[in-house]
Parts: C-alpha cells; structure tokens; sequence
C-alpha cells in the first residue's frame, strides 16, 4: 500500500482558480453550506471546505463597520500571563502584545516583512549594523512622543546575561543598541544576520515606554488601550482613536476582551451560543459543530506548523537506523491527516519544511515514497534492528498527538513490536521529558523562513536540535546558502537539505497542520499570516464586524 | 462530590421496636425488594461483564474499526453509525473506534480500578480505624489528627499533587504506573474517611455489653476484635463499602475528565464520556441526513456509570433499610 | 461543660490548621519541575534558566522558604507568584469574589430547598413523592457532575440559547445581570449539592423518628407532621448542619470542574492553574484557604450541634 495524494481539493491546489470560482458562487447568492456541500461531493472535507468558503467570502466581505465590542477566548491563562513582551509565553501572551503594543517591523501575509514603528532599514555591507529609521508622530497611550530612546530601552532588555528574555536566543549576536538621534537607532552586531528586520517582527519585540517597570499597567503604542488585566481573569482593551496607522480605518471594534476557556469543548459551546466571537485552538473533532452552527465559522490558515515523534539519535533506540526506518514504515501518514487533522493540512515526509512555506518547500523532499505505509518493510527491519519494544513519552502538545502516537502503537502491533506509550502532563513537559527521554513528541510553529526552521531544529550544534541528528553536509548546506545570493542555487541547496532531513533524521513528521480556529461569522478583516493562530495575531488593527 | 450522602440508613415504616433495641442481633437473612432485586442483577451483569466480557467482544480496545475488521478504508471512520455489518453496535468514537466493545472493556477497567482502590482503602482505614479504637488515647489521637488534615483538602485538588508529583516514576510499563498510581491515590484519599468510620463504630462496640463480658472473661484483644468487634460492624460497614465504591468510580471519573485518569488507549468509562463530548455537541446540529452517533459514543459511557452506581446505591438502600440498628447510625 | 466543649473545639481546629500548614509545604515541595522552567518552556537554554531562578529567589533552602512563607503568612502577606511576577494577594483578590458570590447564591437557593424537599420526603416515607424525591436524587448522585452541566450548557446554552454558555462576568454587570449569566453553574451545582443535602435530610429525620421519645410522641397520638417539625427537625439538625458544612466547603474548594466547563475564574481554577505552572506560593495560599474553609466550617457545625443538643445545653 502507498499514499497516495487525496484526490479531492486541498489547501496547496487551492488555486486562483478555484477561490475565484467560490467566490463567484457566493457572489450569485449561494449559501455557504450549498457551496460546502460542492466541494465536499468532489472530495473535500468538511474542515477543508468550511475553510476555503471562509477564505473566499473574508475577500468578498465589504470593509468592517466601526464600532462593537468582541470577546476572544484561547485555549490556555493563567496566573502567568503577563504584559512584559520579554516574558511571552501564550499565544494570549502575543495577542494581547498585538492589542497593546507595536513592533519595528511587521510581518506581510506572505512572510516578507513591512514598516511599523521603523519606516526604513538598511544593513552595512556585512549585515553587521542595521540602522533604523523611526516613524514620527507617534504617540503612547500616556499622551507621550515615541522616540528612539524607547527602542533602545526596550530592544536592550533582550540583551546581557541577566535577562531573563525568551527570545534571547534569537539576537543573541546584538551587542548594543544605540541612539542615533530622536529618530534613527543603530543596532551593533558581533557576527552578521541578515534576518534581523524578520526577528524584530517576531512576538517578543515590542516597544515600550523608556523606563517601563509597571507591567500591570504598562502604556504602549498599540490599536487598543489598557482598561482593565487581571491574569488568569480577563484583559479589557478599549480603541484607541489616537492610533498613528492611516493607512487604515481601523482599529474598529470599540473594545476587546481577552480571557481563556482552557476547556475544548465549553470554548465551541460559548462561540456557538454567541458569548464569544474568536475561539482560537478549534479541536479537529469540533469542526463539524461549528459548520453547522449558524453564526459561527471555521477560521484556518495552512502553515508550516507541525507535530513530530522524535526518536533521539544519541540515546537507544533512535541510534539504530533499522529501528528508525522500521517505525516511519508504520505511520499512516493519510489516516493521520483524515481522523486526527480532518484533511485540514499536508501530506509530511519527516522534514520540518511544508508547502506552506512557499518557494522554500521542495517538493520533491516530499516524495509519498520515501517512507510509505508498509508493514511488511516495517517487520523486515524492526526484526533486523534486533529490538522488540519502545517506549514513547506523550504530551498533548499538539491537538490529537497523543491519538498519533496510539495509531502508531497500533500498528507496531501488528508486527509483533512493543510500542509503549507513556502519557505525561502538559505542564513541566518541557523541561522533564522533551529532548531527555529518547522518543519523545514536540509540536513547532511555522518560521518565517525554511532557513530558520531548519537551523533552529536540525543543526548539529542547533540548542534545539530534538533528533541530536549531526550531518556534516546538511550544516554546510544550511551555512552556504545563507551567503548564496542566486536564488536558483540557494533553492537547490535547500532542497537538498531538506531531502537529507527526511531520509535521515529522526524525526517522524507525519502531516504540516494549518493554524485552525473558529470565529463568528459577522467578524471579518483577518490577516493570514502563518506563524501562529489567527493569522499570526495581526488582527487586532484590522478586524471589525460586518454589519 | 462530597462523600456525605446517605450513609445513614434509611428506615423503613412498619418496623417493630425490637429492631432498635441496641443488642438485637444483625439479622442473617436479607430479603431484597424488587427494585433490590433488579438492581443486584445490574450489578451482577457488570461484574460478569468485567470478567469475561472482553472474551466476547468484536473488537479490542484498541482497535480501529476498518482495518480490522473490513480491510476497507472509511472515508471518515469517525463518529459512525451503528453499523451490524461490521459488528459496531453503537456506532464508532471520536478516533474510530468501536464503542461497544470499549465500554465492555472499560467496564473490566473500571470495576476493577475502583474496587481495587475501594478494597484498599478499606485494608487501610479498617486497620488504622480499628486499632485506634482498640488502643485508645495515643495512638488514636495522632491517627485522628492526621486523618482529619487529609480530610480537609479537597479530593480532587490533593489528586492532582499527588498525580503531579509522581508521573515522572518509572516502575514498570505506562500503563500499570498510572494503574497503581490511581489505585493508590483513591485508596488512600479514601482510607481517610473509612478510619473514622472504622474508628466511630469500633468505640461504639467497645462499649457494648458483650464485649465487656467477654473483656471480664479474660478474652485477649485479638479475640475482641476477630471475635466481637468485626463481626457485629460487617454489615454497616458493608453497606458504606458499596457507597465508597460509587465515590470511587465518580472520583475517577473526574480525574479523566481533567486528563489525569486511566492512560489511553486503555478505556474506562469517565475517559470515553469525557473524549467523546465533541461528539454530544454534533448531536443539537446533526448535519442533514445524519443519524448522530456522536452523542451515542459519549451518553453510552455515562448510561454505564450511572447504571452500575445508581444499581449499587439502591442495594445500599435496601440493605441499611431492612438491617436497622443502633451501630449504623454512628456511620455518618 | 457546653462551654468547655467549644473552645476544646476551636483549640483542635487551631492544632489542625498547623499540622496542615507543614503538610502543605511538604506537598508542594514533591511537585517536580520548578516555575523557571515551566515559565521559560521549549525555549530554555540554560543561561535563561539560571537567570530567572535567581531572579524568582528559587535557590534558597527550604526551611528558608518555609519560615519566610509562615511568617508572611501569619501578616497577612501571601508572598508574589512564581509565574507571573503578580502578588498572591492580588491574585486571589481577582478570584475569591467570585467564588464567595456562587457559594453564597448556590447555598441560598439548595440548602432552603433541600431542607424542605428533605422533610416533605420524611413526612410521607414510602409514598410516591417520596419515591419520586428519592429516586430522582440518587440518580443525580450517580452521574458525573460534568455530565449534569455538559448536558445543561447544551441544552439550556448552546441548543435554546436561553442561557449563555460559559459564565464570563464583566464586572459591570447588576446583581440580577450576574445571576442570569451564572444561571447554568447555579443550576448544575444546586443540583448537585442539593442531592446530596435531601437525602441526609430525610435520612437524619427518619433516624430521629425512631428514638424512643419519638415513638412515645406515636403513641400518644401526636400528628406525624407536628412531630417531625417540632420535635424530629429539632434533632436532627446536628447531622443536617454538619452536611450542610461540607456541602460548602465542596463549593468553595471542590468546583474545579464546574469552573473548567463553565470558564469560571474562580479560587478552585486558580489553584489547578498554580499546580501547572508549579507557582508554588500560589498552591500553598490556595491550599491554606481550603483547609481554613473547611476546619472553620466543621468548627461552626460542630458548635452548631452542641449547642441544639438539650443534653448538652442543660447538663444534668
């Protein structure tokens, strides 16, 4: 048995074409359950469906009205939650920054990045210093001018050893900040990064006033201004009408609540029953109670996230190659996608770059017979590897993981193999389990780029490297295509990367999942940018309701 | 839930006032009404079912439904409708899996885990208890000050620390860990509760005319307890075993419900209400032309609990009714 | 000697809430893992680890921890959270009114009901409403109590839309306001409260019934219903105050799957959530608030019942 490609419509042959033929649909007065009903008689599921109609009728909507108050629910609060971007940890954490605060640059739909609080940039020759050039006019909540001194303030305390910063990491090689005049900002490198314009587009970079302590009640630049933050509780934010983004009518909603409903099932309950109007994290299993609702929608936007099973190649098992080759013959990668994902999402070959990522993605990395479905290979070389068990720590750490790994189990069965799973909590998962025990589950979000992705994960000396999978090749690759400036060349590069990734490493990546949540079908204006839940957190300037 | 529902006996009308008399004998016979009667087959028929009823099963619980059965690939095998063709008689769950075989499973998995965990906790607190009444003042007051500070944190809340702290362990594979865990955790959290009983009616009967007889006999202290004391408390404390049973069950139950209970794929029934309740929602939409097995999947587990607890409630009922008695008062 | 007995009473309630102050610490010292590392997640690296333990006062000794957190304790000062930089104090001043607000609305509406429905139930043992009461609570104590409210939520909530679903308060909202938002949690926890509370009712007031003086009072030819209000309800009250103790203290600390369904914040939800995050000062404040709840609450049932018990009122 092979997989074969779904012969119905996904997300990646959702053409032009076909969002034009949808929206002319919707334009002659087709509902959007007859609409579904089409595309799921030619094969599409019913979050696929209900996702692409969403899409479609978003562009037809008319511009959001002003005005209204909306409720947005996550998946996850609590005590921690916080206003300190440096200590982000939620994706609630990133939605309230996006309400509250603004970035130097931000992300575009497709990945590429636009001004926010910069107008302009450009990097020295080395990519070594970058300066920037700082928008003028622009107010904080407190009535106060917007200077360079706030960036240097803010962008410093990402900086040194003593700061307790979450995205660290990734300026790492920032050795200053420094004020050129009210205006401009200069950033000093020790080794050069031409991604750092991206970076600062990132969660963790917002700007706050210079000298910001109080971050129960801190002031910033954002669409909307604090009302009210009680962690664990609620957040109130009000419009801000002060706000320094022409370019738009936005922000229109008049307020917003933020809360978690960390229940799956009471968070679908309260969007249908209309209490709230973004549920985000919808549960593949809920996706046809929001369809059939009347007032509520699918909201999912195809990325490059994705669940992995990773067999840690240091440790035993994931050092016997008989073994790792053994178990990517058991997983149903097609089963994966249709029971846990509900065909929301691509076909994954083991390597953490998917279609989603545009010109980065090689398709042909993504071969359905690298490793397809095949119990009999399987036994073959689960029998030569000389082991006749193993066991898997589980987190839920991605919707549906822990039903993943049990359909692996069930098809180690069959071949006689002991797969044992070992379900742990959520909490402390991070530090106890993930990269200590030698099969393990993770789950990523999409990158802005394919080269970030597979530093961040495959690098042999990568802190995040999961599979401990060292390819002297695969890091020369990755090192130069980041100097290689013909685009063909460095596509070549990166698609044999890729390829070495899924034959090679230890990680089993069996689907590239969308970002999937649900909203009330009045509100329209979403953004989609793939980097996490609704359209990567950007709505808060640009969403309001229809009518 | 709180433990405090009605484990004082309930009395019937038209009975004589020779049954109260404070030496009259435990009767030996018990004649169950009717609703006693259909209730001791529920029971009886789940307890047959946990023995031998995943012999008899079309399907593990483990097992998804198309492979094994039809080789046939379900465009979405997901919340099915009965089918008899593929012997899915309640239809599949939310991963596709049959229904009714893993509610007879989880019947083996709940029963056993609950009455594991109840017959612990009555090992304990009948020891503990029982000990504390017989040695008096030091014993019994460090025992009881120590009952007393696990009873004032919350079950659930003392679950979850306690599950918390330990599911890191390693002993012997995941499934039996979480097993013993579980059992151990009710055990305990239950012991707590039948020491006082233990202890309440232990004292009552140290008191009592034939013990101190056979105390100026000369009878040893083991002899009182074998003899004397466990004997005349059996029957109450029989009654309040079924009662800490339905606690158990329930408390286990919640554990699923916030992700700490039976580890799957390994079903009990508070895991499959709580898996399938996306599928209970489907059920106010059902989409045209749909018959909603998703709402079976998810009200069929709970139909079991409820069976099985309501059943051993009214036994419970039936039984303190008919037993009467001084001792069965000092249960609370 | 009724004198003696209560403060011997509150004498051992005080020894109880210290021995649960150690098992409290000792408890939350098992927890594995700490906070830094939940805080910083997949993105530790070890420079950030040790930054942030520092910084959060993770690497003093225990007994250290232990005398600074009593001796706070005991000024009213319950320390800063781990996870979120945010007082204790604060934190459970964001949660605790609305747990008191349910309880005391829950117990407002079950305990009068119970009472009731528990005498009627008592008056006509055997009859048909009394099947009906009894039968229709034991049904009730059988099933999960998140079943009770899933089913309501979708009933009530989702399919007639009577009610909302998830019990989201504002702050601005009137009293009546709060009641019809709370509807569906109040309905599921009286239910489930008040289930159990009548049969203890009826249970305590037919065991009276078959006290001597009672069957004196038969005899006699008193009316059965005159007996049970002035004589039978009198006597009971010991067990019915004490059931009535622990129905609270379930509702202040027992809620934690009422608050989850219902997203509810509450002080049970919140001391689930101090266990995720390992913000060990928040569980043990939480757990302290429970244990005080509940001994203060059997303390007050038990002086209940001493002091409507005549024989211990007028001693011989």
């Amino acid at each position: 048995m092979s997989i074969k490609r779904p012969d119905g419509p996904t997300f990646r042959d959702l053409g032009q074409h076909d969002q034009d033929v949808v929206k002319a649909a919707l334009k002659s007065g087709a509902t959007r359950r007859e609409v579904m009903g089409w595309l799921m008689a030619s094969g599409a599921t019913i979050g696929m469906a209900g996702s692409i109609v969403t899409s479609a009728s978003d562009a037809l909507a008319a511009t959001p009205k002003k005005g209204g108050n909306m409720r947005f629910a996550w998946d996850l609060h609590g005590p921690s939650d916080t206003l300190d971007p440096i200590l982000f940890t939620s994706s609630l954490d990133y939605g309230r920054g996006r309400i509250h605060y603004n970035n130097l640059c931000r992300f575009n739909e497709d990945l590429t990045v636009g001004p926010e609080l910069a107008t302009e940039w450009e990097a020295n020759s080395t990519a070594t210093e970058w300066t920037f050039k700082l928008r003028k006019g622009v107010e904080f909540h407190d009535g106060s001018k917007f200077t360079a001194d706030d960036v240097v303030f803010s962008m410093m305390r990402h900086i040194g050893e003593e700061s307790p910063s979450k995205a660290k990491v990734l300026v790492a090689t920032v050795s200053e900040w420094v004020k050129i005049d009210d205006h401009t900002v200069k950033a000093v490198l020790n080794a050069p990064n031409a991604e750092l314009p991206i970076i600062l587009g990132t969660f963790h970079f917002k700007i706050l006033k210079n000298g910001t302590t109080d971050f129960q009640n801190p002031t910033g630049t954002g669409p909307f201004t604090l009302k009210e933050f009680k962690p664990g509780v609620r957040s109130v934010h009000e419009r801000n009408d002060n706000y320094w983004n022409d370019a738009h009518e936005g922000p229109y909603l008049d307020s917003i609540e933020a809360f978690g409903i960390t229940d799956s099932v009471a968070r679908v309950n309260a969007l249908i029953a209309g209490d709230i109007q973004m549920c985000a994290n919808l549960d593949p299993k809920a996706i046809g109670q929001v369809e059939d609702a009347p007032n509520a929608e699918v909201f999912a936007v195809p990325s490059g996230r994705y669940p992995t099973i990773t067999a840690m190649m240091d440790k035993e098992p994931g050092n016997n190659a008989d073994f790792r080759m053994g178990i990517k013959h058991l997983q149903r990668r097609d089963r994966v996608l249709k029971v846990v994902q509900k065909g929301v999402g691509t076909f994954g070959n083991d390597q953490p770059v998917g279609p989603a990522y545009g010109a980065g993605w090689c398709e042909a990395a993504n071969d359905p017979n690298t490793y397809p479905y095949d119990l009999d290979k399987a036994k073959h070389h689960l029998a030569k590897s000389g082991l006749s068990g193993a066991e898997i720590h589980v987190a839920e750490v991605f919707p549906g993981m822990t039903d993943i790994c049990l359909m692996l189990q069930r098809e180690a069965s069959k071949v006689d193999f002991d797969l044992q799973i070992k379900k742990v909590p959520n909490d402390g998962y991070w530090g106890a389990v993930w990269m200590k025990k030698p099969m393990n589950v993770s789950s990523w979000n999409m990158r802005p780029s394919a080269q970030i992705m597979l530093t961040l994960t495959n690098k042999s000396d990568a802190p995040w490297n999961e599979a401990a999978w060292k390819n002297e090749r695969f890091d020369q690759l990755l090192e130069m295509s980041a100097g290689e400036l013909d685009a063909s060349k460095r596509a070549e590069m990166m698609c044999e990367a890729q390829k070495l990734c899924a034959t090679e490493s230890g990680s089993l990546i069996p689907t590239h999942a969308a970002y999937m949540d649900a909203k009330a079908t009045n509100l329209t204006g979403f953004p989609r940018v793939p980097v996490a839940a609704f359209g990567g957190m950007e709505w808060p300037e640009y969403v309001g309701y229809t009518s | 839930m709180t433990d405090t529902s009605a484990t004082t006996p309930t009395e019937e009308p038209g009975k004589t006032i020779y049954d109260e008399l404070p030496d009259a004998p435990p009767k030996k016979r018990l004649r169950l009404s009717w609703v006693g009667k259909i209730s001791a087959f529920v029971v009886v028929f789940w307890v047959f079912v946990a023995l031998f009823g995943t012999w008899l099963t079309p399907y593990s619980e483990r097992d998804y439904i198309e492979e094994d059965r039809t080789g046939e690939f379900f465009d979405d095998p997901t919340f099915m409708v009965p089918n008899a063709e593929i012997s899915s008689y309640l239809g599949t769950d939310y991963t596709g899996r049959d229904v009714f075989s893993r509610i007879i499973w989880g019947a083996r998995t709940t029963i056993g885990i609950s009455f594991a965990a109840t017959l612990l906790a009555y090992f304990v607190g009948i020891t503990l208890g029982i000990a504390a009444a017989v040695a008096g003042r030091w014993i019994d007051a460090v025992l009881s000050r120590i009952v007393d500070a696990i009873l004032t944190f919350p079950n659930i809340m003392l679950g979850l620390i306690v599950i918390a702290a330990f599911s890191g362990q390693v002993f012997f594979n995941p499934i039996s860990d979480a097993i013993i865990l579980l059992v151990g955790l009710a055990g305990l959290v239950y012991a707590a509760s039948v020491f006082r009983i233990a202890r309440a009616l232990g004292q009552d009967i140290m008191v009592q005319d034939y013990v101190e007889a056979a105390r100026a006999r000369g009878e040893g202290l083991w002899w009182i307890i074998t003899r004397e004391v466990l004997p005349n408390a059996a029957m109450p404390l029989a009654t309040d075993f079924g009662l800490r049973l339905v606690f158990v069950i329930l408390f286990i139950s919640s554990l699923s419900f916030l992700g700490l209970g039976v580890p799957p794929p390994i079903a009990d029934w508070g895991s499959m209400v709580r898996e399938n309740l996306s599928g209970l929602g489907n059920g106010f939409f059902p989409r045209e032309g749909t018959i909603n097995a998703g709402a079976l999947a998810s009200v069929a587990p709970a139909l079991a609990i409820a069976s099985l607890t309501i059943a051993i409630n009214l036994i419970v009922d039936d039984i303190s009714a008919q037993s009467g008695g001084s001792l069965a008062k000092k249960m609370v | 000697m009724m004198w003696n007995m209560i403060l011997r009473r509150i004498g051992v309630g005080i020894v109880l809430i210290w021995v649960v102050s150690i098992l409290i610490f000792v408890l939350t010292q098992v927890l594995p893992g700490d906070a830094a590392q939940i805080r910083l997640g997949q993105n530790a690296t070890p420079e950030t680890l040790a930054a942030l333990r520092k910084q959060m006062g993770l690497d003093l000794p225990l007994y250290v921890q232990y005398f600074t957190w009593i001796g706070n304790l005991l000024t009213g000062d319950m320390g800063i959270s781990n996870a979120g930089g945010a007082t204790i104090s604060s934190l459970i001043g964001n949660v605790i009114g609305n747990t008191a607000f349910m309880a005391a609305i829950v117990t407002a509406i079950a305990v009068p009901l119970s009472v009731v429905l528990g005498l009627i139930a008592a008056m006509y043992p055997g009859q048909l409403l009394d099947r009906v009461i009894t039968s229709g609570t034991l049904g009730l104590i059988a099933v999960p109590d998140f079943f009770v409210a899933i089913f309501l939520i979708l009933f009530l909530g989702v399919q007639l839309g009577w009610v909302p679903a998830v019990s989201y308060l504002s702050g601005t909202e009137s009293f009546w306001q709060s009641l019809y938002v709370l509807t569906l949690p109040i309905a599921t926890l009286v239910i489930v409260v008040s289930a159990q509370m009548i049969r203890m009712t009826r249970a305590g007031i037919l065991n009276v019934m078959g006290s001597p003086y009672i069957e004196m009072a038969i005899l006699k030819g008193v009316p059965r219903r005159r007996i049970i209000l002035r004589h039978a309800l009198l006597n009971a009250i010991g067990p019915i105050v004490n059931v009535i103790a622990l129905n609270l203290a379930y509702l202040v600390s027992g809620v934690v799957i009422i608050e989850t369904v219902f997203a509810y914040p509450g002080l049970a939800k919140l001391m689930v959530d101090g266990v995720q995050t390992r913000d060990i000062p928040l569980v043990q404040a939480c757990g302290m608030i429970f244990c005080c709840t509940y001994v203060i609450l059997i303390l007050v049932a038990d002086i209940a019942s001493i002091a409507s018990n005549p024989r211990l009122r007028h001693p011989k």
